[in-house]
């Protein structure tokens, strides 16, 4: 059995019993294999070409004669993006890395009874020198509890069958056949759900409001317009296991006594919108959406919108806009969505992953949710840990963890040894988190404290060599763009601060700025008309607050001591060092560098756009090409210097 | 010209036109007021007859193409326009399409304009007009929707999408440099085509692959942080 079955012949469930006896006959099925190779097709192993070891699988395995016996699987994010492309073998979990279409045949034969493990392609623990076989091992996975996020690794998400093997519409069948709506409600109103989208708003609070709120048709929303940069949790739960998201849905709807759902997802989530329709279609097909679902009376449809680009539509008020067809601009909630929503009705509107959560609070109890994570916010978040730390991926871990946890411990640390400097979280609308606080444990609450947000789970690490104004700078340009302009302090203190900020980088600074910035931030934190006003001044408060002294060095002696800074910095070589070897001078773009055999090579300032080619490309035993922090730069040697001499052994 | 310009009935004629006029008025022995009216009239006329219907341009269309078979005899200027209405009429057909597949339906105008995007890879006036024509939806709403998401064009675009990521992730591993890279190479700005609509440069906020970062595409295909020289090769291929 191969690819595991992709037609099926799906008999329409008429009842809780059809789907009970479905998953049994499913698993007895599938008892004949004995292994299965999990190859992650998501975007980011998907952009390193993963289908193509998913196909080499396949057919060494067709070749071998292996097909009745291993399995290969098509799954969604594994996490650790770093390492991609990935295959993960099954039951034993090993876990290989980076693997090629070449490396193939030899995992194959590694299934095989008493073979080795394919070595080099094990994960390598840099502290220990040790390769690590199983996910329990490799310090990336160790630490997570992937409760939301586990299930990516066997499931194939063009597959029904693989979620409903699994137990999947399970919560669904039991809350259909012995729970009332108002029973779901307060079951996720005792697991103290909260929002996974940012603002932490107690879910069954919403639901419960809904419910309560007059008005129908009621409508509930899958919000997976998920536009903070660098954070892509969201999407690799959509496109790696939509049924999660679906039953959450249907769950919710059938709570507040709603019969459509919208899923509203992002344009740029190829893969999301290429797995959605088809587990919808799929859904309907075994008739868990449409009329009368498993008998229960209980009808429901859901519909996919396609965002079109823009930061603020994941608004909540926007995104229900958009969904009407209208532009997607925030209107001010003096009554709540969950009240007057999309068309003036009742909506409740979640993010993917707090979707993704309800199933598994129904199937095992608020008090299971209720013993992960801290006194004030329970269960496990997923975070996207991205930027300059080793491991880059997606790490699920309990709430309450502390951020040294999830960036040394599960992050590896900082690539390339550098110092570690600040931790942005949040979003755009985060602020950074110096490195005094890295104890803090993680969770709503204690990220505001400091100035900062847990956001959506976004995660970026940054080092010494990333400038905290350049940052600022980069936040605010990115919300200027996206604000609406609706409202007058989001748009014009905004484009006020860009203004500001693009100055000070530009050395064009003045020591009254700093105050400037405060002040326009604390307007821009009351005046606002919706939450992206209102939390955009938090990166250039946090920053100015944990590190004004950056700030000082750009604005005082116009340097940029991270060396970040375009306009700033000057890259210069070092005549001493400079070997000729003429690459920075070929590859330069601007031609800004001359030189000749045995000369010292010259950058012409005048010329030098700063694009950093020479500094790259710069052979590392010589690495004559220094950045500097300011200008101006040092004289340059005369045109015709011939190279210092060097002794035999230097070369 | 302007200056040379007056008003009869109302209506602004400037010089070649009144020189025109004048001249239809000795043929026909009306006055210069009467002519235009007269004109005006008979455009009225046009409009009112295939305005009476459900879908007024969609018959004006038919007619148009009609009547193009019918001047392809006649002369080959003619016909080279007639080319040009065709071509028309099959792009709002191709239109069309997508329209009723999404049910003629306003709110899903983003969906619809979405898909003429993909299809067209830009939104052209007439598209728009048409879609605002089909779906009743005024012209200044389908203009700030077009105007507002990031996803919409309403310039042609080159044959390959270059995107260079200026998520956070790549920002901090160094988006910047790579950016004034790729703008070197291909001496385009942000946002801009070059003359033989070969290559767009645009940046977008996360491609989601933080992995990889800084990272760029070239026609869907994913590059991690290429130098000069691998720049020039992608775009030497392609």
């Amino acid at each position: 059995m191969n690819e595991i079955r992709e037609n099926i012949t799906m008999k329409k469930l008429k009842s809780v019993k059809d789907i009970k006896r479905l998953q049994k006959t499913l698993l007895a099925e599938r008892k004949g294999i004995r292994k299965s190779i999990a190859v992650c097709e998501g975007t980011g192993c998907h952009a390193y070409k993963s289908s193509d070891v998913a196909d080499a699988f396949v057919k060494e395995i067709n070749k071998r004669g292996l097909d009745k016996e291993i399995g290969v699987r098509r799954t969604g994010c594994h996490g650790f993006c770093e390492r991609g492309p990935m295959a993960k073998i099954f039951p034993e979990k090993i876990f290989y890395f980076k693997v090629k279409p070449e490396d193939v045949p030899e995992i194959v034969e590694s299934t095989l009874p008493g073979k080795d493990l394919v070595e080099k392609l094990l994960f390598l623990d840099d502290k220990t020198g040790k390769r690590c076989a199983y996910q329990h091992e490799i310090p990336f996975y160790k630490l997570q509890n992937p409760v939301v996020f586990g299930n990516n690794f066997l499931i194939n998400p063009k597959d029904i069958e693989d979620y409903i093997a699994l137990g999947g519409y399970s919560a669904l069948a039991k809350a259909l056949s012995g729970m009332t709506p108002a029973d779901v409600v307060e079951e996720i109103k005792k697991a103290d759900l909260r929002g996974r989208g940012g603002g932490g708003f107690p879910a069954g609070l919403k639901w419960e409001t809904a419910r309560d709120a007059p008005g129908q048709p009621k409508y509930v929303i899958v919000n997976a317009d998920e536009g903070d940069p660098g954070a892509y949790m969201d999407r690799s739960v959509l496109e790696g296991n939509p049924h999660s998201v679906l039953e959450g849905l249907m769950l919710g709807a059938y709570a507040i006594g709603s019969a459509q759902g919208f899923v509203y997802v992002r344009q740029e989530y190829g893969i999301a919108i290429e797995n959605l329709p088809i587990a919808v279609a799929q859904a309907k097909q075994l008739g868990l959406l449409g009329d009368n679902i498993l008998g229960s009376g209980f009808s429901f449809d859901v519909m996919i919108h396609q965002g079109a680009g823009a930061f603020v539509s994941g608004e909540s008020s926007a995104l229900m806009s958009a969904i009407e067809g209208r532009v997607g601009e925030p209107r001010p909630k003096y009554i709540r969505t969950a009240v007057k929503g999309v068309w003036e009705k009742p909506s409740v509107l979640n993010n993917v992953e707090t979707w993704a959560n309800v199933p598994l609070i129904i199937n095992n109890g608020s008090d299971w949710f209720r013993s992960l994570g801290t006194q004030t916010s329970k269960g496990t978040k997923i975070f996207s840990l991205v930027g300059k730390v080793k491991y880059t991926g997606l790490v699920e871990v309990p709430m309450g963890l502390t951020l040294r946890q999830i960036v040394y411990d599960i992050g590896g640390g900082i690539r390339g040894d550098r110092k570690f400097k600040a931790v942005q979280t949040g979003g755009p609308s985060g602020g950074c988190i110096p490195e005094q606080f890295l104890d803090l444990p993680v969770d709503f609450d204690e990220l505001s404290k400091v100035g900062s947000m847990m956001g959506s789970g976004g995660m970026i690490v940054m080092d010494e060599d990333t400038c905290m104004v350049d940052v600022a700078r980069y936040f605010t340009r990115f919300l200027a763009d996206e604000s609406c302009g609706k409202c007058i302090p989001c748009r014009e203190g905004l484009r006020q601060m860009r203004r500001i900020l693009k100055n000070i980088t530009e050395g064009k600074g003045k020591p009254a700025d700093l105050n400037l910035l405060e002040e326009l931030g604390d307007f821009l934190k009351e005046a606002s008309l919706c939450a992206l006003g209102q939390t955009a001044a938090n990166p250039v408060l946090s920053t100015l607050e944990y590190f004004r002294g950056e700030y000082e060095a750009h604005v005082l002696h116009k340097q940029c001591p991270a060396r970040v800074c375009q306009s700033l910095i000057v890259f210069y070589i070092d005549p001493l060092k400079c070997s000729a070897c003429a690459t920075c001078r070929k590859q330069c773009p601007t031609d800004a560098i001359s030189g000749d055999k045995k000369l010292v090579h010259i950058i012409d300032q005048g010329k030098c756009i700063k694009c950093g080619t020479c500094f790259q490309v710069c052979p590392t035993r010589f690495s004559a090409v220094t950045k500097l922090p300011g200008g101006p730069a040092p004289e340059p040697v005369a045109y015709g210097t011939k190279v210092a001499q060097k002794s035999k052994g230097e070369k | 010209m302007d200056k040379t310009k007056s008003r009869i009935v109302g209506v602004r004629v400037n010089k070649e036109q009144e020189t025109m006029l004048s001249e239809l008025q000795q043929k026909s022995k009306l006055t210069k007021s009467e002519l235009l009216l007269k004109g005006l009239e008979t455009l009225a006329e046009y409009y009112s007859d295939s305005g009476a219907e459900q879908e007024p341009m969609q018959t004006a269309l038919q007619r148009l193409e009609s009547e193009a078979v019918r001047h392809m005899v006649s002369l080959r200027k003619i016909r080279r326009k007639e080319e040009a209405i065709k071509e028309f009429v099959r792009e709002i057909r191709k239109i069309d399409e997508i329209i009723d597949r999404h049910g003629c339906n306003p709110s899903m105008l983003i969906q619809i304009l979405l898909d003429v995007q993909k299809q067209n890879n830009w939104l052209s006036k007439p598209a728009l007009v048409w879609i605002s024509e089909r779906l009743k939806v005024p012209m200044t709403r389908i203009m700030q929707i077009a105007t507002f998401y990031t996803m919409f064009s309403l310039e042609p675009q080159g044959r390959q999408t270059v995107q260079v990521c200026l998520g956070t992730a790549c920002h901090v591993r160094g988006a910047n440099e790579l950016l004034t890279r790729t703008q070197s190479v291909l001496n385009l700005k942000p946002g801009e085509t070059d003359l033989e609509m070969k290559h767009t440069l645009k940046t977008v906020n996360c491609l989601g692959c933080c992995a990889l970062g800084p990272v760029m595409t070239v026609a869907g295909a994913y590059h991690s942080n290429p130098s000069v020289a691998e720049l020039k090769e992608l775009f030497k291929e392609s």
